[in-house]
């Protein structure tokens, strides 16, 4: 593994004494953006089956689709709501009506104009159960009725006040399709969907790459990028190489630029490395989590549930199987979130109280493997673990859940399987413990994940509320929530809705959704889009 | 492997390549260190209390990737587990898929072998084809995809290594009974009037089957390292139960901090196929021999 570093350091010193003699006067290269070039980004995700992030909605598609489809608005460093595809927008005093004013000089890429009715086809598409949307047809839940007022004027008439409406907006998932390519077949549409990001897609070859091309015609950056016009680079090939160490390696021999879900111990290694940099960007909306389905026993009953919490031992392995990368998370919502409350109190680990709950559950007798049973019947916990989500490290941390559960008495069965399987454990409710990653922009994701409306499937089968909580108390704050515009008010809701998650025992919050991209030091100017995290090369150049 | 094998032994019926015993054979020390390999191996895998009191899946977070040491001898892995340990407990997942493998394996290719090589042109034709697909597919991959019409676990891989061994096997035992039916001692007992089935059993078979044995002990080294193989894609045995393929693949993700995470595991599964495969060629050695004299 040094002999990459040794190629590389010859070659980083010839060239910056190449830039030394070029230009005596400045002792560092002088970091005047160049264009042209091709960045290799290497995935560890999950490749999607569909590059239409209208489709199902999860995070790999975000990751793709943010370089070449945009949304109406986008958010800064700051946390703030800016504009992209829309310029303005006004909400009317009952919340019920939003007006949205847009821009009249983009084309999407196949040179549909983009316009207001672009818009309505593209929110009529997420709505449509044909398009089997999760994320961005629950985003766009409230909006009842579009109208194309003017070619840049969109309204919106929802069915109830949404004060995640902006946020809902800017995501990936909610991104805007030129609604000529959403004609197509969706098979057709899959492959090569058309926005008007700053990419445009042009080869697909399956479980290895895709190609992007950059788009001449350009002119939609958001308030925050760098530069205008076209962008920098003149393709990206995005890459799929799901192992870790393969994916580390690729960067470190320098056949690749840029790297995501970059292991803790790479990312350690990486920082007495010269030649490779971090960018920690943590997703927003839920942090990493365990979710106990309440929906069926044993978790039905919150002795179990608090009995389970109470055993699984989780800080002391985070702390060494993250090398420092992570820290322990005890709320339910990610750090970066502003309405998140952290509960250390509520997540002690003590399993004498364990066990007491559970001799009170009647789960009191133990069976010749040490396991508790209750008339005859053994308390086994299953724990599907998509090897496509959790990393090898957060998969070692279940292992050892699973050890510190058995010293009560919880059998608890890992069942690490392929995506497509993992879903199909969840749709049967085959699960009694799940880790199911969420990003949304804002804390309307607990709506999302704890209404008790989210325990029935999108169109795409999947829902969110995998811990199958449903308390009328809880959801009427969430709606409340949800509805009012007074944003002292909204977040002292968000506040009283984490407390009823967390006293109830429903989830156990690991860390935050790691976000860790490890790159080159000659790419420049790559940075995370502020919404989701997801990676944002327009103003990305090379500097080799 | 066992392409090659078919050739050899086919061959083997009708030459002798001279006379040596068993005192020849356990002269060599190759053989000798084979078997004590695996006696160890074993004990271990039948009896791994013997070797070791700890417990395989005895997790401690303080104690992660400690090097190797008098008090961890191969070292902790990520969750402080002593690899050790685990070596030891994984010889019996590990052997037991090896063995069970090629028994499974072995099974199905008696069927389709005696098929083809004793029954009627009907049977030899369906057999024959049966084999014939089931090579078209890689070994592996026909255990691959065994495993995904399935799904995953220790029954399973085992399973689908069986299966992806058994078409090999079928052709050497079709062929070896074919050679033996046409054997001078076979004619001459039907000659002297025997009854089909008296010298089917009487005649045919022991001189046919003896070789399986080698076979087998051959086979249960690859089976082994195509068990490992399939724990190391996930596919075998559930966490935490220890594994040899699955403690080197999940050691991999930590190869530039612990190395001891896969070289002990690593080394596990080479000694043990290596001595399968000595022994297994030493027997066949011997087989050639005694069928030839």
């Amino acid at each position: 593994m040094s002999a990459p570093r040794t190629v590389l350091f010859p070659l980083a010193f010839a060239a910056s004494a190449a830039l030394l003699a070029g230009c005596t006067a400045a002792p560092e290269p002088a970091l005047e953006p160049v264009s042209g070039g091709t960045l290799v980004y290497a995935t560890g995700d999950a490749e999607p089956g569909c590059l239409d992030p209208h489709v199902g909605g999860n995070y790999p598609q975000a990751l793709i689709s943010t370089q070449y489809i945009e949304s109406l608005v986008s958010k800064n460093s700051d946390g703030e709501i800016i504009p992209w595809l829309a310029t303005e927008w006004t909400e009317s005093d009952d919340g019920l009506t939003w007006d949205f004013t847009l821009r009249d000089d983009v084309n999407f890429t196949d040179g549909t104009p983009f316009d207001a009715e672009a818009v309505k086809v593209n929110v009529e598409h997420l709505k449509d159960p044909a398009t089997a949307s999760s994320t961005g047809y629950l985003a766009v839940g409230k909006i009842d009725g579009i109208d194309a007022v003017e070619p840049d004027h969109v309204r919106f008439t929802l069915s109830a006040p949404d004060s995640a409406l902006l946020e809902s907006f800017s995501q990936p998932w909610v991104g805007i399709q030129s609604p000529t390519a959403l004609e197509r077949e969706q098979a057709v549409n899959c492959e090569s969907p058309v926005g008007t990001g700053p990419f445009v897609i042009s080869d697909w070859v399956k479980q290895q790459s895709i190609t992007l091309e950059r788009n001449e015609n350009y002119n939609s950056a958001p308030d925050d990028a760098q530069h205008t016009g076209p962008a920098l680079l003149d393709s990206l090939e995005w890459r799929f190489i799901p192992d870790a160490a393969t994916r580390y390696a690729a960067l470190q021999s320098g056949d690749v630029d840029v790297i995501d879900n970059a292991q803790p111990n790479n990312i350690s290694s990486a920082t007495s490395d010269s030649g490779i940099e971090e960018l920690n960007a943590p997703r927003p909306g839920a942090s990493n989590r365990i979710e106990l389905n309440s929906g069926k026993a044993p978790f039905d009953d919150i002795r179990v549930r608090e009995a389970f919490i109470r055993a699984a031992d989780v800080t002391p392995g985070i702390e060494s199987l993250f090398f420092g990368t992570a820290e322990r998370s005890f709320s339910v919502l990610s750090s970066v979130e502003p309405a998140g409350v952290s509960s250390p109190d509520a997540f002690t680990t003590d399993a004498d109280a364990a066990k007491t709950l559970l001799d009170d559950a009647g789960w009191d007798t133990i069976d010749s493997d040490g396991y508790r049973t209750k008339d005859g019947e053994r308390l086994s916990l299953v724990f599907p673990v998509s090897t496509n989500q959790s990393i090898p490290a957060e998969q070692s941390l279940f292992e050892q859940i699973q050890a510190s559960a058995k010293d009560v008495g919880f059998e608890v069965t890992l069942q690490p399987t392929d995506l497509s399987s993992w879903y199909g454990a969840l749709f049967t409710n085959e699960y009694n413990l799940v880790s199911a990653p969420y990003t949304k922009v804002g804390a309307d994701v607990l709506r999302i994940l704890y209404h008790s409306d989210s325990i029935i499937p999108a169109p795409s089968g999947y829902y969110a509320n995998l811990a199958q909580l449903s308390d009328p108390a809880l959801d009427q704050i969430l709606t409340e929530a949800s509805q009012t515009s007074n944003e002292a008010e909204r977040q002292s809701l968000y506040a009283e809705a984490q407390s009823i998650i967390v006293d109830g025992f429903y989830v156990l919050p690991l860390y935050d959704q790691q976000n860790h991209y490890l790159y080159s030091t000659s790419v420049e100017g790559f940075r995370a889009l502020p919404t989701v995290s997801a990676p944002t090369f327009y103003d990305a150049w090379l500097n080799k | 492997m066992t392409e090659i094998l078919a050739g050899r032994l086919s061959h083997s019926s009708g030459v002798a390549p001279g006379i040596r015993g068993w005192q020849r054979v356990l002269s060599n020390f190759g053989v000798f260190v084979a078997l004590a390999v695996l006696l160890v191996i074993l004990t271990t895998a039948l009896a791994p209390q013997l070797i070791t009191t700890a417990n395989p899946n005895a997790v401690s977070p303080a104690e992660a990737f400690q090097t190797p040491s008098p008090s961890h001898l191969f070292g902790t892995d990520e969750s402080g587990r002593d690899v050790y340990t685990r070596v030891v407990f994984g010889a019996g997942n590990s052997l037991l898929i090896g063995i069970a493998a090629t028994v499974v394996g072995l099974s199905l290719a008696l069927v389709l072998g005696l098929l083809g090589g004793l029954g009627n042109r009907l049977g030899d034709f369906v057999s024959t084809r049966i084999v014939e697909v089931m090579f078209a597919l890689p070994g592996l991959l026909l255990a691959l995809v065994f495993i995904a019409i399935a799904g995953p676990g220790v029954v399973t891989s085992t399973v689908a290594v069986g299966l992806s061994t058994a078409p090999g096997y079928a052709r050497i035992i079709r062929s070896q009974l074919r050679s033996v039916r046409n054997a001078g001692y076979v004619e001459a007992a039907t000659v002297l009037g025997h009854s089909r089935l008296r010298i089917t059993l009487q005649h045919i078979l022991p001189g046919a089957l003896a070789p399986i044995f080698v076979l087998g002990t051959l086979g249960v080294g690859q089976a082994i390292v195509w068990a490992s193989s399939l724990g190391f894609l996930g596919l075998g045995v559930a966490p935490p139960a220890a594994e040899w393929g699955a403690m080197l693949s999940s050691g991999r993700t930590y190869i530039d901090v612990a190395w001891w995470l896969t070289v002990f595991p690593g080394l596990a599964i080479v000694a043990t196929a290596a001595s399968f495969t000595v022994l297994g060629r030493a027997l066949n050695a011997r087989t050639r021999q005694e069928v030839g004299g």
